[in-house]
């Protein structure tokens, strides 16, 4: 089965990156099990996993980069992933719920709902923030399969909402495939 | 993966626009409750409705919270009463009519619908003991809604039963005089009844369904509502069309509607229970901002009632149907626009400045469900007439193959313009006129059936 890697990449945005990432990769007969890419404001991020030969080292893989001959460095991180691929890809947790966040822009909002959701052993799946004309919008896909009460959650984030002055709604992901996926659940 | 602006837009439907699963009704078959006598029959129906809807209200509550969409109304509805109760009298019937009550105050659900009848083509002993004990049932009662069905498209109209009905409904205001004749309020008629409406007051569990299903009334008018008016504002009304318009009330009815799907479906799996239909009915509640009269006047006409109302509604009613059906694994009941003036402020409002009249709403019942709704009439207007207001009614629902309902309140003692208020979701309207009174007697007096119109040649 060899090993597996998860990797790291960030770079000023350009055509061909993943063609030179994936390259790199098939190049050391690396085999791609899953990648997720963003782009945000111009600049590329990619986060990977790929396995590999036991023989190959994660040094192996960054010198794979450092030796593309690119228009823009490729800043990569590599390291050799703890559990095995079979057990990383287990179940997704059934208690998903979305977390809308609105409110008027000010530095800390973030940080905010990350320490509301750290104190209450919420782990955040998903992150995407827009702003737009000073109205700063979070939506955040949650983890609550540890937390004992969905109702306690709900008391404390209309506390926090009433604290902060943000709009906060807290709803079930199910309700949202319902109301815009062809195919319900 | 869910797109951000739709996220946003679910969540503007929740919080924002009243948008809320009107009712989950539990259909509960009481054909295998029947003993030796009536006192046997009503124990027996109090243990089944007992049994069957024990964790219902918690199980709706519990999954309500979870999903953060209220579901305002628990209801059962039954098997026709007069099917259970055969060859008891009208006073077996109102023991019947008590012992409901009590299994629903038990149950904790807000109405109990299916103290009913099918008489559409003719009535036995039993239903005429039937359709006597319906005042005293009703007016002794709280938690319980009556209907019967006197028509159909492919049995006509038993007008024999039309001509009681119209007594039935004065006497039934009457022994709720203190109340402003509540009692009709609770009391529906029925061409073309479906046998899994979860709406009352006319749900029933028809004789065709299974022991126990679950249905979903969904609602929405307030979140139709809103989608219009952000739809006009965002793009401009010289630049909409009403086709625009139109696809708009599609989508927004498709997202309603899997919401009662999803509640409806996850009820269904807590309880173990099958699922039935969602109703894709757009049912109005007197809260401002929840009316479908509204969502008329944002389509164009002033006031509800002046020209051009039928023709929006005929287009709401569609596009309503043309959004939720692919929504939903099976659709039933009712499913259309109701206009109940009542329960809509601003039906309510129409109706009190003379814009909206009784031959109006007749005209708009042609397009929309379900018929004469919740119109609170003089209680001085004679039982033929009321019967002759009903069977206008039922006609247009027998000759265009489609349910229609009449429920008119006669409030005793008062006279058109004076305002009625039942409060909660039957809602205050003042007492619309009736022209023409007292000259239909003849008609009425005829009795036999109307028959069933023919079914081909059609133009």
């Amino acid at each position: 089965m060899g090993k597996q890697m998860v990797m790291s990449v960030m770079s000023k945005d350009r055509p061909g990156i993943v063609a030179d990432i994936t390259g790199v990769i098939y190049q050391l007969r690396g085999d791609l099990a899953d990648l997720n890419q963003s782009v945000l404001c111009g600049y590329f991020s990619m986060i990977l996993i790929a396995s590999f030969d036991d023989a190959v080292t994660p040094e192996d893989v960054v010198a794979g980069f450092s030796h593309l001959p690119s228009a823009t460095k490729l800043e990569v991180v590599v390291k050799e992933m703890e559990t095995p691929l079979e057990a990383a890809f287990e179940e997704r947790s059934q208690e998903v719920y979305v977390l809308t966040v609105q409110g008027q822009n000010k530095s800390g909002l973030v940080h905010r709902i990350g320490l509301f959701c750290c104190q209450h052993e919420i782990n955040i799946l998903d992150l995407a923030t827009t702003l737009s004309r000073g109205l700063y919008t979070m939506i955040l896909q949650l983890d609550l399969s540890h937390v004992e009460s969905v109702d306690a959650i709900r008391t404390d984030l209309a506390r926090c909402a009433e604290e902060s002055g943000l709009h906060l709604v807290l709803q079930h992901e199910d309700l949202f495939k319902a109301t815009t996926e062809i195919s319900l659940l | 993966m869910l797109r951000s602006d739709h996220i946003l837009a679910t969540v503007e439907m929740i919080q924002k626009e009243n948008l809320d699963v009107r009712a989950v009704t539990m259909g509960i078959n009481l054909l295998d409750c029947r003993g030796g006598g009536v006192a046997e029959t009503c124990r027996r129906v109090e243990e089944k409705i007992g049994r069957a809807a024990a964790r219902f209200v918690e199980t709706c509550d519990q999954v309500s919270r979870k999903y953060g969409i209220p579901v305002v109304n628990k209801r059962i509805s039954v098997t026709p009463i007069a099917f259970v109760g055969a060859g008891f009298d009208r006073h077996g019937f109102v023991e019947l009519a008590l012992s409901l009550d009590r299994a629903a105050t038990a149950a904790h659900v807000d109405i109990l619908g299916g103290f009913s009848a099918q008489v559409e083509k003719g009535m036995t002993a039993t239903d005429r003991e039937y359709i006597a004990s319906i005042p005293e049932a009703l007016a002794r009662t709280e938690k319980i809604c009556a209907s019967i069905n006197i028509g159909s498209s492919h049995k006509g109209i038993n007008m024999d039963a039309l001509a009681l009905i119209g007594q039935t409904v004065k006497d039934l205001a009457e022994l709720t005089r203190h109340q402003d004749g509540f009692g009709a309020a609770k009391f529906v008629v029925f061409c073309n009844q479906p046998g899994d409406n979860p709406f009352m007051a006319g749900a029933i569990h028809g004789l065709e369904e299974a022991d126990l299903v679950l249905n979903v009334g969904v609602s929405g008018p307030g979140v139709v509502a809103r989608a219009l008016e952000r739809l006009i504002q965002t793009r401009g009304r010289e630049n909409l069309r009403l086709d625009d318009i139109a696809e708009e009330i599609k989508q927004t009815t498709f997202r309603v509607t899997r919401c009662g799907e999803l509640i409806g479906r996850k009820v269904s799996e807590e309880l173990g229970n099958e699922f039935g239909v969602v109703d894709l009915s757009l049912a109005p509640t007197p809260t401002v901002g929840d009316s479908v009269g509204e969502i008329l006047e944002i389509l164009g006409v002033d006031v509800v009632g002046a020209p051009g109302s039928t023709a929006i509604l005929a287009m709401l009613n569609d596009a309503v149907k043309k959004g939720g059906l692919f929504a939903s694994k099976a659709v039933g009941g009712l499913s259309g626009a109701f206009i109940p003036v009542m329960e809509d402020a601003v039906l309510a409002a129409a109706a009190g400045s003379g814009a909206l009249c009784l031959e109006k709403l007749e005209a708009m019942t042609c397009v929309c469900s379900v018929g004469l709704d919740m119109i609170p009439i003089p209680g001085s207007v004679d039982a033929a007439t009321i019967a002759a207001i009903i069977a206008d009614e039922m006609a247009i629902g027998m000759i265009n193959n489609k349910t229609t309902a009449v429920r008119l309140i006669p409030v005793p003692g008062k006279e058109a313009g004076e305002i009625v208020d039942f409060g909660g979701l039957f809602g205050a309207s003042p007492i619309m006129p009736v022209r023409n009174v007292g000259k239909s007697s003849r008609f009425i007096a005829w009795g036999g059936r109307m028959p069933a119109p023919i079914h081909s040649f059609k133009n």
